[in-house]
């Protein structure tokens, strides 16, 4: 009595159909890399797009007109006029003309602080800031300007957020290819993982066949087994890649950036959230390759 | 029950096995399938639970033609078969226990619906005290022991054993023997694959004698 009473727990839960097969580790193992890959990848069009918009929206509604500094002009005076024509110009909110400490404080990050700096032959720039929505016929500006300051040139950004545009989304198609050729090598590895198992488990699969399980039995034993497993393993990897971002996001905020120019590294919560598909997508494709490849696999026997 | 009727089967391109094989086994019915070595005793006994297609002929089971059914009507005509493997194929990380159970769960049934059977029936069989051992951990004829559990556990309505009692004592073949004649009295038609002359020769059943893939002596002791 005591016994069976003993005994009961062990046998309420029946065995698992598949055993844990060898080689199990280094399947788990690539799966959470390809995932890490991935969530980099992932990441990397985050930030591309997200860069991509905040330079897009720091640019948009404003120009920006050079004085250039050429043999015996006058740049302070046809600062003045410019900025006098600018003004009165419509659809144009303010111009204003950045002093000699501010173009200083534009190359600095480039040039640095040395004294041969200042008495370089620097433009005049002044920044224009357009009224919300308008439009002013920009070539007939820039002839009233070239009118009163010749040395005078008018940069709407175009070429530039143009540029920008392309280069933003040149990373983000990219890393969207890189993405895609992650989840096509996964769905292979996770497929070629699967039909090593069947070939290991080719007894087991054959003797269930035989003794009258049916195929969706079978191949549910299969699906689930890589499911689970590429779930855990694709979550742990794609963990790390957010990790990864989330310490960057951190080192942002505390003002520690290793390159100035480039865009900050780190993703926002709402962002980080994306990564979360991974071990999702991965799991998916884990399940409908598991099941295809069994199907096909149980199609050949009787 | 069985209707074989002119049935001849090959293994890809090479000679055939088994030649114009005719035969049927009535409901109920204990048949022994005797011949030497290589005659072709386990490929007709594959035919009969469809692990194998034939290259030609009729093989009907359960009065149904097996070449007119649909794949899908398969696994349930399959599971109406008990089969005892001659190399056991037993599930080497599942205890004996969930071997012996495995017939039931793939039926559909719950482990607190069978525990009882299934213990009875290991107990029987002499292997009450090693019912969650794993098959490499017992001996041969412990595991073909487990492997006849299996076979019977569902009470299928045709029972296929091949060299049932090739590793065990007499005294253990004899209870096995039983243990089919027992199945048998409660209307499982048995065929029984065996080379063992005592154990053809024990009982008064009906021998099929193959040689060189043909049926060449059909004997009726009833």
């Amino acid at each position: 009595m005591s016994e069976s009473a003993t005994r009961e727990p062990r046998q309420r839960r029946a065995g698992r159909i598949l055993p844990r097969e060898d080689g199990a580790i280094s399947l788990d193992l690539v799966i959470a890399v390809m995932a890490f890959l991935a969530g980099l990848a992932l990441g990397g069009v985050l930030i591309a797009q997200r860069t991509a918009e905040s330079w897009q929206a720091g640019l948009a509604g404003r120009i920006t007109v050079q004085i250039l500094p050429e043999g015996d002009s006058a740049p302070a005076r046809e600062v003045n006029a410019a900025v006098r024509i600018l003004s009165g110009t419509p659809g144009i909110l303010h111009a204003t003309a950045l002093s000699d400490a501010d173009n200083l404080a534009l190359v600095e990050p480039w040039l640095g602080r040395d004294a041969v700096v200042a008495v370089l032959p620097f433009p005049r720039m002044i920044d224009v800031q357009l009224a919300a929505g308008a439009t002013p016929d920009l070539t007939a500006l820039e002839k009233r300007l070239k009118a009163a300051a010749p040395h005078a040139v008018l940069d709407d950004h175009g070429r530039w957020i143009g540029r920008l545009k392309n280069t933003a989304n040149s990373v983000v198609f990219a890393a969207l290819a890189i993405l895609a050729l992650i989840a096509v090598g996964t769905a292979a590895t996770v497929a070629f993982a699967t039909r090593a198992g069947l070939a290991a488990h080719h007894e087991i699969v054959q003797l269930l066949h035989l003794m009258g399980a049916q195929d969706r039995f079978i191949a549910r034993a299969f699906e689930w087994h890589y499911f689970v497993a590429a779930l855990i393993a694709a979550a742990c990897g794609a963990a790390i890649a957010t990790l990864i971002f989330a310490a960057a996001g951190s080192l942002d905020q505390l003002g520690v950036s290793s390159v100035s120019f480039l865009p900050p590294l780190g993703l926002p919560l709402r962002d980080l959230g994306w990564l979360a598909l991974i071990p999702a997508g991965a799991a998916a494709i884990a399940w409908a390759t598991a099941r295809l490849s069994v199907v096909a696999a149980l199609h050949e026997l009787y | 029950m069985v209707r074989f009727e002119n049935v001849g089967m090959r293994y890809g391109a090479g000679p055939e096995v088994l030649r114009d094989v005719s035969f049927a086994l009535d409901p109920g019915s204990l048949t022994f399938l005797t011949g030497p070595s290589g005659a072709g005793k386990s490929s007709l006994l594959k035919l009969v639970f469809m692990a194998e297609k034939p290259s030609r002929g009729l093989i009907s089971l359960f009065g149904r033609d097996l070449a007119r059914l649909k794949r899908a009507d398969l696994p349930a005509l399959r599971r109406r078969v008990g089969v005892v493997f001659q190399e056991f194929r037993l599930l080497d990380h599942l205890s004996a226990f969930d071997n012996v159970a495995l017939p039931l769960r793939l039926a559909g049934h719950r482990p607190a619906e069978y525990r009882r059977d299934v213990e009875e029936l290991l107990s029987w069989v002499g292997l009450g005290t090693r019912l969650q051992a794993r098959p490499p951990t017992l001996s041969g004829g412990e595991q073909q022991r487990v492997a006849i559990a299996r076979a019977v556990v569902a009470k299928p309505d045709l029972l296929l054993a091949d060299e049932p009692t090739g590793n065990v004592d007499p005294e253990m073949g004899e209870r096995l023997i039983r243990l089919f004649a027992e199945l048998n009295r409660f209307g499982t038609t048995v065929m029984i694959a065996t080379h063992d002359r005592a154990l053809v020769e024990s009982t008064r059943a009906r021998e099929m004698r193959l040689i060189d893939g043909r049926v060449i002596e059909m004997r009726s002791n009833r």
